[in-house]
């Protein structure tokens, strides 16, 4: 358990709720493109098209609004404190970050005992939230690719070169679904992580938006 | 002057004991055929006048995409091979044989203005030996009679990829003619018509379309070919989004193997995208034009599509429509693993998903071990600030 | 001595070169080779047995069904299933639709143009072709219109397919008006094949390759509709080919009778049997198996005793193995008769060379003692003999040559014809009495082997499956048989045998040459 304390300007309740959209919307895509990849019972399949069809575009909205309010919206700069800074510079990697790299994954691999000293999201944390809007952004690429091969579209140049880049219809499909087990491999990782550093606090916040106090500052 | 063509061809066709009412009847149905209305067909019969010749040659083949042909009734095989063109070279057809067939090739080569068809995959293994014609390898003809061909209809997977014979591990060398001819430097405008064997409407609307039409003179038919050299007609939409099956698939009522229900589930005629259709990755028109006369097609006689129409005509080889397509009763295709061979999608990701639960698991009870759960003290100076302050600097 | 080569040998499936050595006007000797190698069994490995079903077809576009069917028998047989009786019964069905298909193709639009002088038909007279055709009691169209079509395309001076044949050649033997017969059934047979593979397209979704006999049974489920339209179909097929085809085939065999006496090839038959009757036992098949090794006394064939040589042929794998053990790996040198020259491997059953296809086929359904056969054998050794003068039938042993080989093949279309009558009326009852099973899933391992008949010939697919996946893979087709070049101990393989003593008119013209290939539909 950490022992600083979790406070609201960590995370403000908009992100909250991009959040829960995020869960939201990952947990129905990936439902719903397991059925689609193979119909595991019977008489759903419009559904789970109508669903994951609706999921992407409120996943690829929540996306864009995540984005543009990491630009203005300021959160806390550090573990455990008030103090806030714009959003954006807490997810962009900073110079002192480099260093902390090995560090951090010294003490995951158990090769030192005490906790690095990060910002808000330490070096790894970086990596992985960085990687999720572009492994969105993948996933919404590849299944708009795949959606129709709608040589209407005004813009299907721009997917049909994804396309031959991945060996014809059958590659992207692969891709896409190859990019769903990504998308699970990060959440039970993210998943494991909150939970062993700090299981109540911690999730307490990001889905509750409840504060806890810290040990010590 | 249209009128002075059209009166010469009418000309021309009774010569050969074809009413021009015939030939219109005829023409309607590949104008309906080609999505244009019927109302174009006497264009495209004043755009006939002499024979167009055409050599059609057998590479690796099957001879599968010949015997298609010969089920085509409208036009029947007679007045394609009597009436529109003048195939001079056709191995598994034509009356010469030996040194008076190889004379045929060679005099229509000289001659020019030829319409090259080629039927099988290009076979480059053993240096080309592995396709031996007229005493040498193959494609040594197949380089001299491209170079002066107007223009080269590649029919059938085989011949646009190198088909099923490319399938790994390519152990003879296939490719489709596209990329040979690109990678021998040859020039010519090449329509790919895929799957395995090719549906002879294609051919026949192509040969009146492109070659009849002019389109082949005015450059025109290449913008009517999509990025694969494939008529976007015929290839431009998936057999998923035309199949009469489709309703069944939406409502999720699929045909499942050794099911109590499998035969009764197929006389309802459900969806057999369970059973590993790939219509939703396949772009061909076959749900419309059908096989045979229109008497049926694959997922009417209740098999699922194998996907013999994916065929990648810039890959060449690797881009063949078994591989692309098998397992063919899986919703995926194997992925390849060197050393391994052919492997599902889904099983690689369970096993990664697999591995990842376990190395979590062990994550965590190592971290109980460590006393973890408990909490654990943060670091009081940043392991490069202290490096940094040993070595005295960086304040 | 000339030596004499056609390459390409056109009007056939695939690619083949034949040289042969004329003295004196006969051939004294002859070199069969194949031209093309694809690598099918090598494909196969590592892939689902359903796979091979569907892609092994490719192998021959001829005889796709044959092919999926030996492919998918072999899966089975590795995997220890039986399949249901409709399966069955869907089975023979597409089965003999092919076979129908085939040999109509083949006997009109490949063969026929090797005795039937298309140009000489365009001095037939009118009235006397309908005389003829009736008197030979073969079918009768609008041979006036046929007549002027064909003179309109002659005289436009282009002549496509017919390009360079080998018109007027003195080993043709029809009359003008027999000629013009055969050329309005050459157009009539363009359709009729077409029908009989839309029996195929219904049942299978296309044809060629076809989509539904996978291992386990067939996807194909009969509605009364589909059952109706292959009912019509094979009845407007069956009624041409007793109408023409037959008629045809014994007025122009009666032109041809010196045919008799040359092509007999090695003399040695098999036959692996076609069309499962409800015992499955391949020696009650419709067709069924045996085998006639020198003469005609029928034997029982021991799949362990085949070996296929490769000392003639591009291949570094070992030599004289069984298929069940049968290796593939393709090396090429160079082209040389006395030593490599060809892409065929060299089958021996016993270390002997053994003809397969529709002779075979029907000699071993003959001694057998098969009543159709038999009918049709003496029926048209009858109509022989009494053309030919004789006091009685030619004899069987007559079927042992160049006229045999055709004429067999004919015969064969309408033994089929009539058996499929009964296998679709078989298929309503069925239906009709409630039986709704068609397929059965189930998996296994093991090594197994299909032994069927293709039009052209037996066919064996072996094949082993472990895990779901197929092991092993060996395939011998009826061309390699019949197609093979020399083995081991340097004896021919049957087509270079059946050449040797052919009579050569015009060594630039090689036509008897040709006929004899073609008799064996390679
Ligand atoms: C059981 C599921 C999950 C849990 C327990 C969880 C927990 C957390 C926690 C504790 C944080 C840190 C919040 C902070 O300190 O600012 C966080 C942030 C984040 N999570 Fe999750 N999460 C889950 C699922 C997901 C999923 C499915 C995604 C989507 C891809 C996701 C994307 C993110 C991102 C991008 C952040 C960075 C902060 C932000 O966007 O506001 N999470 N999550
Ligand atoms: C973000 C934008 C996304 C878009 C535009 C999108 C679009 C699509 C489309 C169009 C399909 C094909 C449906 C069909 O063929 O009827 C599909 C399938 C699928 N999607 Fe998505 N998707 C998105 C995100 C996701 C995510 C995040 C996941 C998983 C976490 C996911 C998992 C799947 C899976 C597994 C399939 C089935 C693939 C197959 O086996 O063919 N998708 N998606
Ligand atoms: C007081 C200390 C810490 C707090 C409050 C804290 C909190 C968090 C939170 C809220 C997350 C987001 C949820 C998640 O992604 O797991 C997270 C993730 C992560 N933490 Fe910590 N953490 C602390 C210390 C550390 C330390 C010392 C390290 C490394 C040495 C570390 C490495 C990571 C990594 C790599 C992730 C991201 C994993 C991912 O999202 O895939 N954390 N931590
Ligand atoms: S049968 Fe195939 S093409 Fe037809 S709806 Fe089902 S999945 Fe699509
Ligand atoms: S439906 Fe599929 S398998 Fe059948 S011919 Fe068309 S593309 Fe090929």
């Amino acid at each position: 358990m950490s022992h600083e304390g979790h406070y609201r300007e960590a995370h403000p309740l908009i992100f909250v709720v991009t959040h829960w959209i995020n869960l939201v919307c990952m947990i129905g895509l990936a439902f719903t493109g397991f059925y689609i990849h193979y119909p595991f019972f019977a008489g759903f399949m419009y559904g789970a098209r109508a669903i994951h069809f609706l999921l992407m575009f409120v996943i690829i909205i929540n996306l864009a609004c995540r984005i543009i309010l990491a630009f203005w919206v300021k959160t806390a700069n550090q573990l455990g404190t008030r103090e806030t800074d714009i959003d954006l510079k807490n997810w962009l990697p900073q110079k002192e970050n480099k260093y902390q790299f090995m560090e951090t994954v010294k003490y995951y691999t158990f090769f030192r005992n005490t906790r690095v000293i990060s910002a808000k999201y330490g070096a790894l944390q970086k990596i992985a939230y960085l990687a999720t809007p572009i492994i969105t952004l993948f996933m919404a690429y590849t299944g708009f690719a795949l959606y129709t091969p709608a040589h209407s579209w005004a813009i299907w140049p721009f997917f049909a070169a994804g396309v031959s880049f991945f060996g014809g219809a059958m590659g992207i499909r692969i891709a896409h679904y190859f990019g769903m087990w990504v998308v699970i491999l990060f959440t039970m990782v993210h998943a494991y992580l909150a939970a062993i550093d700090g299981f109540k606090p911690l999730w307490g916040l990001i889905f509750l938006w409840r504060e806890t106090p810290g040990d010590e500052h | 002057m249209a009128q002075e063509a059209r009166a010469e061809f009418t000309e021309l066709l009774a010569a050969r004991g074809v009413s021009r009412r015939d030939f219109l009847k005829y023409c309607g149905s590949v104008a309906a055929l080609l999505g244009m209305s019927e109302m174009y067909a006497p264009q495209i019969a004043a755009a006939v006048g002499k024979l167009q010749p055409a050599l059609w040659m057998a590479h690796g083949l099957c001879t599968g995409c010949t015997e298609s042909m010969a089920q085509v009734d409208n036009p029947d095989v007679p007045t394609v091979v009597l009436d529109l063109l003048s195939v001079n070279y056709w191995e598994t057809v034509m009356a010469a044989a030996g040194t008076q067939a190889e004379d045929n090739v060679a005099a229509t080569v000289a001659a020019g203005g030829y319409v090259l068809i080629v039927e099988g995959s290009v076979m480059l293994g053993e240096n080309g030996n592995v396709l031996r014609i007229g005493g040498k390898p193959g494609i040594e003809e197949l380089k001299t009679v491209a170079a002066k061909a107007a223009a080269v209809i590649a029919v059938g997977s085989c011949a646009v990829d190198g088909g099923w014979v490319a399938g790994a591990p390519n152990i003879a060398n296939a490719t489709g003619v596209s990329k040979f001819l690109k990678d021998s430097g040859i020039n010519v405008p090449v329509i790919n018509l895929p799957t395995c064997p090719v549906n002879p409407e294609w051919v026949v609307a192509m040969l009146v379309d492109v070659l009849l039409m002019g389109e082949l003179a005015d450059g025109s038919i290449l913008k009517k070919l999509d990025d694969m050299g494939r008529p976007k007609l015929i290839f431009g939409s998936t057999i998923h989004d035309n199949c009469p099956r489709r309703g069944h698939f939406e409502n999720g009522e699929f045909v499942v193997f050794g099911s109590p229900t499998q035969a009764a589930d197929e006389a309802a005629g459900w969806c057999l995208y369970q059973m590993g259709c790939k219509g939703p990755t396949t772009q061909t028109n076959c749900p419309l034009v059908r096989w045979n006369h229109r008497s049926s097609w694959c997922v009417e006689a209740g098999s699922p599509c194998i996907g013999c129409g994916n065929a990648n005509p810039i890959t060449g080889g690797p881009g063949n429509w078994f591989d692309a397509s098998a397992p063919f009763l899986t919703r995926h295709a194997d992925v390849r693993l060197p050393g391994i061979g052919g492997v599902q999608p889904s099983t690689i990701g369970a096993v990664v998903g697999g591995v990842a639960a376990v190395g979590l698991v062990a994550h965590g009870l190592g971290s109980a071990a460590k006393g973890r759960v408990k909490g654990v003290p943060t670091e009081t100076q940043k392991v490069h600030d202290a490096k940094m302050a040993s070595k005295g600097g960086d304040k | 001595m000339a030596r004499v080569t056609i390459d390409p040998v056109t009007r056939i499936e695939g690619h083949l070169r034949v040289e042969v050595e004329v003295d004196n006007g006969v051939i004294k000797d002859a070199w069969v080779s194949g031209g093309l190698y694809r690598g099918m069994e090598t494909v196969l490995l590592g892939r689902a047995p359903a796979d091979a079903f569907y892609v092994a077809q490719r192998i021959c576009g001829v005889c796709p069904i044959s092919h999926g069917h030996a492919s998918t028998m072999g899966s089975e047989a590795a995997m220890g299933i039986k399949i249901p009786n409709n399966a069955r019964i869907i089975r023979n069905i597409i089965e003999g639709a092919e076979a129908l298909h085939s040999h109509i193709l083949w006997f009109y639009t490949l063969t026929a143009l090797d005795y039937v002088d298309v140009v000489s038909a365009l001095s037939a007279n009118i009235a006397d072709t309908y005389a003829l055709a009736e008197a030979a009691g073969t079918s009768t169209a609008d041979f006036g219109a046929i007549q002027k079509r064909l003179k309109g395309f002659v005289e436009g001076g282009q002549l496509s397919i017919f390009t360079n044949g080998y018109w007027g050649h003195p080993a043709m033997k029809l009359s003008p008006e027999l000629n013009l017969i055969a050329v309005a059934h050459y157009l009539e047979a363009l359709e009729m094949q077409s029908e009989a593979a839309a029996i195929i397209a219904v049942m299978g979704g296309k044809f060629p390759h076809f989509m539904t006999s996978l291992p386990g049974g067939t996807v194909w489920i009969p509605t009364e509709q589909k059952l109706d339209d292959i009912y019509f179909r094979w009845q407007k097929v069956s009624n041409w080919i007793n109408g023409a085809m037959i008629p045809d085939t014994i007025a122009i065999a009666a032109q041809y009778l010196p045919l008799a006496g040359y092509g007999k090839g090695v003399g040695n038959y098999l036959a692996w049997g076609v069309y499962d009757d409800k015992s499955m036992d391949p020696t009650k098949r419709a067709m069924p198996r045996g085998m006639l090794m020198g003469g005609l006394t029928l034997t029982q064939p021991d799949p362990a005793k085949i070996k296929e040589y490769i000392d003639h042929s591009w291949y570094e794998s070992g030599d004289g193995l069984n298929p069940s053990v049968g290796e593939t790996k393709a090396k090429f040198d160079a082209y040389s008769t006395d030593a490599k020259y060809s892409w065929v491997k060299a089958p021996r059953y016993d270390d002997k060379p053994v003809e397969v296809g529709p002779l075979s086929r029907m000699l071993v359904a003959y001694v057998a003692g098969d009543p159709d056969v038999k009918g049709l054998v003496d029926f048209t050794l009858a109509a022989l003999g009494k053309a030919a003068g004789a006091a009685g039938p030619l004899p069987v042993t007559a079927l042992q040559s160049l006229l045999g080989r055709v004429g067999a093949r004919n015969l064969e279309a309408a033994f089929v014809a009539k058996k499929m009558g009964a296998w679709i009326t078989e298929l309503i009852d069925a239906v009709k009495g409630g039986d709704s099973t068609y397929f059965v899933d189930k998996s296994g391992e093991g090594e197994g082997a299909g032994l069927w008949e293709a039009p052209r010939g037996a066919l064996g697919h072996w094949v082993g499956v472990k895990g779901g996946k197929i092991s092993s893979y060996q395939v011998v087709t009826p061309s390699t048989w019949d197609c093979s070049p020399r083995d081991k101990n340097n004896v021919r393989g049957p087509m270079e045998e059946a050449l040797v003593g052919t009579p050569i008119a015009d060594p630039t013209k090689p036509l008897e040459a040709l006929r004899i290939v073609h008799s064996f539909d390679p």
